[in-house]
């Protein structure tokens, strides 16, 4: 099977069509974007609409929208996205116990049925306490996982059942649960072969997450490395019939040395202000107090960087090198039976266009020799 | 001020429809029916025709029957530029900091042409099959905290602390939602509660903008109206019509769309099993009376649901039943009519003009 390729979609206000934006200035917009004053919070319909047709035109098959409370909602942002595209998946970000399964579905449902099927989730548990609890939510960490696990169950018996449910949880009860909008593989823009329930992406580096990815879910997210740093780890899933992805930014250059000076000198100067945030704002994640203890050195490899994720979160691994290289990275990993990549970069535009022009090409060359 | 009129919002497929018997409500909870699936071609095409026939929102309802009505306003919002959506929710399914979100986000896309109707809950059957095993009062209850927590989201004097609460349904700790509502005249949407149990009515006078109910005769609503407009409260009634140049031809036109006994007898059963004091109301008025008025008639209650109270008559005579409400303090009508689309176009062509003209004089 061909690799499959994701992109984040850029928040609210990053990408402004016709303005050039250094990969520096986009590293702190998107640093910024938790904080009073940024644009974030504001839905941006003409730059992700001009984001979005340039992934389409790139060969990118989804954009994942993130969940949280600085930003708008993500289903209501990918109903109102998913009216200017036509093929491009959405992937929303959304937290197990700020909904009750069977109005989320009915949202799910009905959004398919506007985008023709173009859904898929991104399941969260939920990632800092004190953000969860401006939510309504008091669970602590483990209770999470056992909650989403119970939401899991029951999306999923309105979505194999014809939209029938019943359920008696620790966490969730219902009785005669029916919902009549079904998921919508039938939609104008329906894809041939159509689902009939959302792939569910999980991500998470904790047991509790392994567990729920492997009973509910379709993929397991993960944080990129090297392909022998995480060939077990892919290996037990793919074992357990899940699909595996990888989370990490891109950055491409036309020579390696051009690409290593450039991405280093995205490290903050402002020595360590970045690095109180982006722990704080996710202090009950595993993968991201992980990300926040690595001590090894920031190149895993050649082209494998983590000098951001201290300052930024674990996502902000980086892939940087030539197009060839970059390339060539990808078709390990998918050796190893990574399957997806869900890739974000500075400034996020240029780096699709990019990735759509000099890199995927190389990946499809490739995958066809072998 | 002058009188708001807004129409409801038909259910999937009913535009192409012709006929009311076609739209009874049978349809919809049938495993087939097109409500279930969204209609954006019909949809468009009512939204336009309402835009053109002077008529500021349509109310969206909410229903496991039907597609989500949040989503649904998002995508009937971009097909449009003033028409202007009552999304109907219900209070128990979301937590309110999510709810605030979908809503706020919403607004900005839609330059603020929301309303909420906030409903607490309809039949216990349909709500544990949401997951909420609460009944009737303690619904209520829920619903004041959930739209106490709304409120506070949206009251930004607060800025910067977030929203703390401690209540028996819900509890939040330093909530903050960073996408505001957006709109150009309002800092929070308009919230709509309907219903006529106490509860209800109490509600709605401390959390609400406006009183939904059923349309009476003027006589019978005054007091009650009296009392929400003290309270710094709307009233909006909801009703349908049956307008034609002649009076004779309205009745005519209003037999008519009487259903065939058996489709009756399955409505009306599955009426029966609604724990709503709204439809049991409604239902004991048009076995008791029939006729509330003389243009006021509820023959067709037992069929197509306590919203089918109807005015019958012609232009002129609309026109004045509606001015007459107006005199006890209702502001705003939520309408129906079958087939939607033609009586929606000659409600703005015939009705609208002389009530506009009458409001002057």
């Amino acid at each position: 099977m061909a690799l499959r390729f994701h992109w984040m979609l850029p928040k609210a206000g990053e990408v402004v069509p016709g303005a050039k934006q250094t990969p520096r200035e986009a590293v702190r917009y998107r640093a910024d974007s938790t904080i009073e004053g940024s644009s974030a919070p504001y839905p941006d319909l003409p730059g992700w609409t001009h984001f979005a047709h340039a992934a389409e035109n790139a060969g990118i098959e989804s954009v994942l929208i993130s969940f949280s409370r600085y930003e708008p909602d993500p289903l209501v942002v990918s109903a109102a996205l998913g009216c200017a595209t036509t093929k491009l998946t959405f992937m929303l970000a959304c937290r197990a116990g700020l909904t009750q399964p069977a109005a989320f579905v009915q949202q799910i449902n009905t959004l398919s049925q506007l985008l023709g099927g173009r859904v898929s989730l991104n399941l969260v548990a939920g990632s800092s306490l004190s953000e969860q609890r401006g939510y309504g939510d008091f669970l602590p960490h483990d209770d999470r996982y056992a909650r989403a696990g119970e939401f899991l169950t029951i999306c999923n018996q309105f979505w194999r059942n014809g939209g029938e449910a019943g359920f008696r949880g620790h966490f969730y009860c219902v009785e005669n649960g029916k919902l009549l909008t079904p998921f919508g593989e039938n939609g104008k823009n329906g894809r041939a072969g159509g689902r009939s329930k959302p792939e569910v992406y999980i991500s998470g580096h904790s047991e509790a997450a392994h567990r729920l990815v492997v009973e509910h879910g379709s993929c397991w997210l993960r944080v990129a490395d090297t392909p022998e740093a995480i060939a077990d780890s892919v290996k037990q899933m793919r074992d357990a019939g899940v699909s595996v992805g990888l989370r990490l930014c891109l950055l491409t250059r036309p020579t390696h040395e051009e690409a290593v000076d450039a991405v280093e000198s995205l490290v903050p100067r402002d020595n360590g202000g970045g690095q109180a945030t982006a722990v704080a704002l996710k202090d009950d994640s595993v993968m991201h107090r992980d990300a926040a203890e690595d001590r090894v050195p920031a190149w895993h490899s050649p082209n494998i960087w983590t000098g951001l994720v201290p300052f930024y979160g674990p996502v902000w691994t980086t892939l940087a090198g030539t197009p060839r290289e970059i390339a060539e990275a990808f078709l390990a990993w998918g050796e190893i039976g990574v399957e997806q990549f869900i890739l974000s970069g500075w400034p996020e535009l240029d780096t699709v266009e990019t990735f759509g022009r000099e890199v995927l090409p190389l990946i499809r060359e490739g995958e066809a020799c072998r | 001020m002058p009188l708001r009129f807004h129409w409801m919002f038909p259910k999937g497929g009913e535009v192409a429809m012709k006929t009311a018997q076609e739209t009874s409500r049978v349809l919809t909870t049938k495993e087939t029916s097109p409500a279930a699936i969204p209609d954006m071609d019909g949809w468009s095409r009512f939204a336009r025709a309402a835009e053109e026939a002077g008529i500021e929102s349509a109310l969206l309802s909410f229903s496991r029957y039907e597609p989500d009505t949040i989503l649904i306003a998002c995508a009937v919002g971009m097909a449009t530029s003033k028409l202007k959506t009552i999304v109907a929710y219900r209070s128990g399914l979301m937590q309110p900091a999510t709810f605030v979100q979908q809503i706020n986000t919403l607004s900005n896309l839609i330059q603020g042409r929301l309303a909420i109707n906030l409903v607490a809950g309809s039949n216990t059957a349909e709500q544990r099959g949401y997951g909420d095993y609460y009944e009737h009062d303690d619904r209520y209850a829920r619903a004041e905290e959930f739209l106490a927590i709304c409120r506070s989201f949206w009251d930004t004097s607060h800025n910067g602390h977030g929203v703390d609460y401690e209540g028996k349904y819900y509890r939040l700790e330093g909530g903050k939602i960073f996408t505001p509502y957006a709109a150009e005249d309002r800092k929070a949407p308009e919230i709509y509660v309907s219903g006529h149990s106490d509860a209800a009515r109490r509600l709605a006078m401390s959390q609400a903008s406006c009183w939904l109910r059923l349309i009476d005769t003027p006589e019978k609503l005054q007091p009650q109206v009296a009392a929400v407009r003290e309270a710094g409260r709307e009233v909006c009634l909801r009703l349908c019509v049956v307008v034609r140049p002649a009076r004779e031809e309205a009745l005519r036109a209003a037999l008519a769309l009487l259903p065939d006994e058996r489709i009756g007898r399955e409505e009306r059963a599955i009426l029966q099993r609604s724990d709503s004091h709204t439809l049991h109301e409604a239902l004991a008025a048009a076995d008791e009376r029939g006729w509330l008025g003389e243009h006021l008639w509820a023959g067709l209650v037992p069929y197509y649901g306590s919203s089918a109270i109807t005015l019958v008559g012609t232009p002129s005579d609309l026109a004045d039943a509606f001015l007459s409400y107006g005199r006890i303090g209702v502001t705003q009508f939520i309408i129906a009519g079958w087939p939607k689309l033609d009586e929606m176009v000659g409600f703005g062509r015939d009705v609208l003009p002389l009530v506009r003209q009458r409001e002057g004089s």
